[in-house]
């Protein structure tokens, strides 16, 4: 029989364990900022536009026109605003839509629940593209013109909208039975339980999926350029790079925007879903 | 004196099985009733029919001269179930506090919201309710932040605030730990000795025996037997109420 004294007690076998799992977990997370400053390393050497020879071949690199890019990044800048105003008001009226759309869904009146389906089915059979020109050129064939960005925040609104509605159903739905009982059962009419008692739970479900279809939305602005009435990032990077031959300097400097943007949202949203995540009643 | 419930040839199906099969009995003002019997011999669907949370097909609710009818359509019915609501008063063994409302908000909110009293009054009427549960102090405390006990007391609370005539209560104590149970069971009492109508569906035997002025004993949706709980307790004369007591007992 082995000396029971060999063996370190339990609670200290279970530390030397986490102190292995942490230690392997420090080594990932040292590996990976390795990883992005050599991938980092790599882009700038990529783009720097020098000639050099590895090996006995010659590796030539992008050069980029500096002068452009600092010249011209203002004016690419300057349609950030827009395309997170575009952003947050399709976003507003997308949640509306959805909200309408999942009532619509669970509804038990038939117009309602037929009105409801025929609008998701109807966007989501049709591509995003099309309902922008619907929109932009299709209206203006009855008198209707719209300026890009109310053309712009229509399509987007009644695109996301349809697709949201699922978000929207799923936090409805997520509100306990119990809650509905509670409510009915203090005399509360389907209307008030709907306002007082469902709705204000579901929201709290919904605002991190929602903050999710923001970020893609952001990126989705982007198809309002090809309409040539929004100054937004990817219209003004198009105008000034076709301008002056500089489209690949103008598309990356867009894209740089468009990444840093969604960074910063994105940023927002973890925390946003985390301090959901805790159960917190207050936002 | 007069009945203040009148529960007559009530009929309950889900689905195939038939879970009420004609049930008819009265309640006296002031009478507390502990209704015991079985899982899934139809207690909580009894209870759910009273106020129409579920919809008996057939047979008729009175409480306090309010009158439904089962199988109604239309406003005029709408409008008697929540006339009855009104009456009756439901307190959930999973307590179902509205879980975004703070505990004095989850209690004004049928006084502010279906019956529009004026949010001062409410409070003050939210607060006199708090404090005859004894929690006042967490007037401010979402009920995520309050034991189940609290829970339940605040759940009675709000019941209260809507000033019943009668309460249901399905399994009040169900589930709380052991040591919760006292602090609800001793609302209750206080309720019991205000002169409240209660109906109850309950396993606690020993509030049963203390407090119940007539137990019913519930198989396979009928009341089997009933009487006293010293009748009841110590000479059941049914064979599978004798069998239930005994299973309660070991
Ligand atoms: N919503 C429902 N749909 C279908 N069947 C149901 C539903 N609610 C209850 N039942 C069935 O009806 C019967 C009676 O259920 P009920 O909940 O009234 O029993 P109970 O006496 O309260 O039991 P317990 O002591 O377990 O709470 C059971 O057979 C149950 O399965
Ligand atoms: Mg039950």
């Amino acid at each position: 029989m082995r000396n029971t004294a060999d063996f370190p007690d339990a609670t200290n076998q279970v530390r030397i364990i986490q102190e292995l799992r942490r230690q392997k977990l420090l080594r990932f997370r040292l590996g990976v900022n390795t990883s992005y400053v050599v991938l980092m390393a790599l882009l700038v050497l990529a783009f720097s536009g020098v000639e050099f020879t590895f090996f006995g071949i010659e590796f030539s690199t992008v050069s980029l026109d500096w002068d452009f890019i600092w010249e011209r990044m203002p004016f690419i800048f300057g349609g950030v605003g827009l395309t997170i105003l575009l952003s947050v008001l399709s976003i507003v009226l997308a949640s509306v839509l959805a909200l309408l759309g999942a009532l619509g869904r669970l509804s038990k009146s038939p117009p309602a629940y037929a009105l409801a389906t025929f609008y998701i089915s109807l966007i989501r059979g049709t591509p995003l593209l099309l309902q922008i020109y619907f929109f932009l050129l299709g209206l203006p064939q009855f008198g209707i013109v719209l300026t890009g960005l109310t053309a712009g925040v229509l399509a987007l609104g009644l695109n996301y909208g349809a697709y949201m509605t699922e978000i929207m159903r799923a936090g409805i739905q997520s509100v306990g039975v119990g809650q509905r009982e509670a409510a009915l059962a203090i005399g509360m009419t389907q209307q008030q339980i709907m306002r007082r008692v469902v709705l204000p739970q579901a929201f709290r479900m919904v605002i991190p999926p929602i903050g999710n279809q923001f970020i893609a939305m952001l990126k989705d602005t982007s198809l309002i350029a090809i309409t040539g009435f929004v100054w937004e990032i990817l219209w003004r990077a198009q105008k000034v790079g076709r301008a002056n031959f500089r489209n690949f300097e103008a598309l990356l400097i867009a894209a740089v925007f468009y990444w840093i943007i969604t960074i910063l949202f994105s940023a927002v949203q973890s925390r946003l879903e985390a301090h959901m995540a805790r159960g917190e009643r207050t936002l | 004196m007069s009945a203040i419930v009148r529960i007559a040839n009530l009929n309950k199906h889900f689905d195939q099985i038939h879970v009420l099969k004609d049930i008819s009995f009265e309640v006296a003002p002031a009478e507390v009733i502990c209704i015991i019997g079985r899982s899934g011999s139809g207690k909580s669907t009894l209870l759910r029919c009273v106020n129409f949370l579920e919809q008996p097909e057939f047979g008729t609710v009175e409480v306090d001269g309010v009158q439904v009818v089962a199988g109604g359509k239309g406003r005029d019915h709408q409008q008697q179930i929540h006339a009855l609501r009104l009456k009756t008063g439901m307190v959930f063994q999973s307590f179902n506090l509205f879980a975004h409302m703070t505990a004095l908000q989850n209690v004004i909110e049928g006084p502010v919201t279906v019956k529009g009293m004026p949010k001062k009054e409410a409070i003050e009427l939210g607060m006199h309710n708090l404090e005859k549960v004894g929690l006042a102090a967490k007037r401010d405390q979402f009920p995520s932040r309050l034991s189940g006990g609290q829970q339940q007391r605040v759940a009675i609370a709000r019941a209260l605030a809507m000033e019943p005539k009668v309460m249901l209560f399905d399994e009040p104590t169900s589930a709380l730990d052991p040591e919760l149970i006292g602090e609800v069971l001793a609302v209750m009492q206080k309720l019991v000795e205000e002169g409240m109508t209660m109906l109850t569906v309950t396993h606690e035997m020993g509030f049963a025996r203390k407090f119940a002025h007539r137990i019913l004993y519930m198989h396979d949706g009928r009341f089997i037997e009933q009487g006293s709980p010293e009748q009841l307790f110590n000479n059941p004369e049914d064979e599978r109420t004798r069998a239930f007591l005994s299973h309660l007992l070991t």
